[in-house]
């Protein structure tokens, strides 16, 4: 619980997505407008963006002719995926997989759904990198953590990095969220360096107050040469919102499911290392408890 | 009673009668008293905000300490600290810190300035070594005033009833909360009698209650709050931990001593210790004598705030071609059979294989932990395994270590370098 508060912060950066879905999008190809991608976090001290929103906006024809020949080249494939079936596959091959591999790390392609932060954008001293492993077979996230905290006067803790997926765009990057309500468990195979690490799961918000909340629990890597497979339950994953556990606790709604991520922010400094093979999704038919975590009466009558 | 005697001047003071009494009060007595009075610019209030503790009874009058007058005149904002500066002269420890805690509570009866001496108390914290101990939270909790800021009323309910002292009591409990440490009865006693029942700092108590023995015991690998000081032990238990295996092994092919030669000269040899498991053992057992075996590391593995490295006795992995398949003969044991191949009527459901080419590398072979990480140390590790594995003696052994620590998987072998590695392979004999 402690990793949680000052971890947390780095992992708002879709806040701009709002906008997205409205008429914009089709002009997408044509402009190439510079979305703040990773944050919106401003640092205490500095003076706000005054460019004029006009001056932010990159009109190239070059760009755009390439623009509109990705996206419809998705849109192509979306329809045909749309008639094969739920996710690109057979009806009955979708409904009765027991497993699915939802992230693998075997090309520079897969790093490039990845996105890596640090508390260096709050001003703090750690590091991070992300590449593919030997023999492009796993990716390595590794680099240094510094819990020295940035001297800005408001910032109270530091010392995080992380790693988080992208969100999964489609034609004229509309966002489709990922549909796992038919798994209930996590399943990763890692090896680490003995460090605990935390599992953030945001999923797609549907009113703005939402877009903050995330569902996360902690994964512990044994250290050592052996890979080992992880499996968490979707049951476990706590809800918190800005980094604070809530007390209404409810199970993780599956069906809208956005981004995934690895945060270690354990405050010891030094070099960190993790491996990942693959992340994948398992229905344990066993498994059926929905939320791990009890609620009490708020202010019980006695 | 001598609180009474207090309680009662302030009431004659408020009322205007001040000058008869100036007389033939102490100064020291009088001086916070009217730093009261001129604040509290009100007749009531006075009684209000001395209400005293029965239950821990650390809550005193103010004594007449010479050092009273001086202090209470000194405004500046650094007094606080200066406090802890003074009782820890000679050193910075639990008692020093208590002392001066009790020094803040015996001061002033109204506790003034609490808030900022609880915020200067939790900063100091690390420096006395006090961050963990639940007894310094708790008698930190004890400098609040008790029972002046719980709210009496629905509208002080409803409202955030002295929010400056309840951010404090929150800070004092998130702090607690970061260091990992639980709260007691006690916390709950001084919260309920400081706040009340319903307050911010009592829900954050309530919060840290619910969430921390959910916590406690999650991590499938503990590891222990006080590690062992002596390397060996760590090593042993370092090696028990990665090694993932219960038939392993643990071998202690040196303790450290050092050795003083004939001429004079000392040598140190440090420790050595060495996990190995049958399996590897096995492994190692059937490995091809022309292909090397490398020693390879350090790797890092973080116990909690310790880091720790290891050596990896590995192979590289076989290429294709050269892999078999092992065939038990069926008649090797007449008891049971070695390998089952039945098909058993296995359900569409049990099925949770992952449609994915899995990560392969080389097997491992054994590991070690040593107090240098030089080649001579390590190799002596690899004469120690060659009491267990007579293979070893005919099997070259390349050592590929770095300088510095390294993650497990910069050991791809850049090829140009490969025949600089190969030339100073041993052979051991």
């Amino acid at each position: 619980m402690p990793l949680l508060r000052k971890v947390l912060d780095n992992v708002y950066f879709l806040k701009k997505w709002h906008c997205q879905n409205g008429l914009f999008s089709l002009f997408r190809p044509l402009v190439g407008c510079n979305l703040k991608w990773h944050s919106n976090y401003k640092r205490p001290g500095t003076p706000p963006d005054k460019t004029p929103p006009w001056k932010k906006i990159h009109f190239s024809f070059q760009k755009g002719i390439e623009g509109i020949k990705t996206h419809f080249g998705k849109l192509s494939k979306e329809i045909v995926d749309h008639v094969k079936g739920p996710e690109g596959r057979p009806l009955l091959d979708y409904m009765l997989s027991q497993t699915t591999v939802i992230w693998e790390f075997r090309s520079e392609e897969d790093l490039k759904n990845w996105v890596i932060s640090s508390d260096a954008e709050i001003g703090g001293k750690s590091e991070v990198n992300l590449k593919l492993g030997k023999n492009n077979q796993s990716a390595v996230l590794f680099g240094t953590l510094n819990t020295t905290v940035p001297r800005d006067g408001e910032t109270r803790y530091s010392g995080y990095c992380s790693m988080r997926s992208k969100p999964r765009l489609v034609a004229f990057d509309r966002k489709n969220p990922y549909d796992w309500s038919n798994f209930n468990i996590l399943h990763l195979r890692v090896r680490g360096d003995g460090r605990p690490w935390m599992i953030n799961i945001y999923t797609d918000p549907y009113f703005s107050h939402q877009k903050d909340d995330l569902y996360s629990y902690f994964m512990f890597t044994r250290g050592g040469p052996y890979w080992e497979e992880i499996k968490i339950p979707f049951s476990k994953f706590f809800f918190s919102s800005r980094g604070r556990i809530q007390d209404h606790q409810h199970e993780l709604w599956l069906d809208k499911i956005s981004t995934l991520g690895f945060t270690v922010g354990d405050k010891v400094d030094g070099p960190f290392q993790l491996e990942i093979d693959y992340i994948g999704l398992i229905k344990d038919r066993a498994h059926t408890e929905e939320c791990a975590y009890e609620l009490y009466d708020r202010n019980p009558k006695k | 009673m001598k609180c009474m005697r207090t309680l009662l001047l302030a009431r004659e003071l408020s009322v205007g009668r001040c000058t008869v009494l100036m007389k033939d009060l102490s100064k020291s007595d009088l001086l916070p008293l009217q730093k009261g009075v001129c604040l509290q610019n009100s007749r009531l209030v006075s009684v209000r905000s001395i209400h005293i503790s029965t239950c821990l009874g650390t809550t005193t009058a103010p004594k007449d300490n010479p050092d009273n007058s001086k202090e209470s005149t000194n405004r500046s904002l650094v007094t606080v600290e200066e406090l802890f500066e003074r009782t820890s002269v000679d050193a910075k420890n639990r008692a020093s810190f208590q002392q001066a805690v009790n020094i803040f509570s015996q001061r002033d009866i109204r506790r003034r300035g609490h808030v900022e001496f609880i915020y200067a108390a939790l900063k100091k914290m690390p420096e006395f070594g006090v961050e963990k101990d639940i007894d310094v939270y708790n008698k930190i909790l004890d400098v609040f005033p008790k029972e002046v800021f719980v709210p009496h009323n629905f509208i002080q309910r409803m409202f955030n009833h002295y929010p400056r002292q309840q951010e404090c009591a929150i800070e004092v409990l998130e702090q607690m909360e970061n260091y990992g440490v639980m709260p007691n009865k006690e916390t709950k006693l001084l919260l309920l009698q400081i706040f009340g029942n319903k307050s911010h700092p009592m829900r954050k108590y309530q919060r840290l209650m619910y969430w921390f023995p959910k916590f406690k015991h999650i991590n499938p690998y503990p590891v222990p709050d006080l590690l062992p000081r002596d390397p060996v032990d760590l090593a042993r238990l370092s090696l028990q931990r990665i090694a993932a295996d219960l038939d392993a092994r643990v071998t202690v092919y040196q303790l450290s001593h050092v050795e003083i030669t004939d001429s004079g000269k000392s040598i140190d040899h440090p420790h050595i210790v060495g996990i190995q498991s049958p399996d590897q053992q096995s492994l190692l057992a059937h490995h091809n004598v022309d292909r090397p075996v490398f020693v390879e590391g350090p790797f890092r593995l973080w116990l909690k705030k310790t880091c720790v490295y290891y050596y990896v006795l590995r192979a590289e992995l076989l290429p294709p071609e050269e892999r078999k398949e092992e065939i038990i003969d069926p008649e090797r044991n007449f008891y049971y059979p070695m390998h089952l191949d039945i098909d058993l009527e296995r359900d569409m459901w049990d099925d949770l294989e992952f449609d994915i080419d899995e990560v392969e590398e080389g097997p491992v072979f054994a590991m070690c932990m040593a107090g240098a990480g030089d080649q001579a140390t390590l190799a002596k590790w690899i004469v120690g395994l060659q009491e267990t594995n007579p293979i070893l003696r005919q099997i070259p052994v390349v050592f590929r270590l770095t300088p510095g620590p390294r993650e497990l998987q910069s050991s791809i072998d850049s090829d140009d370098n490969r025949e600089e590695e190969m030339s100073q392979a041993q052979r051991l004999k």
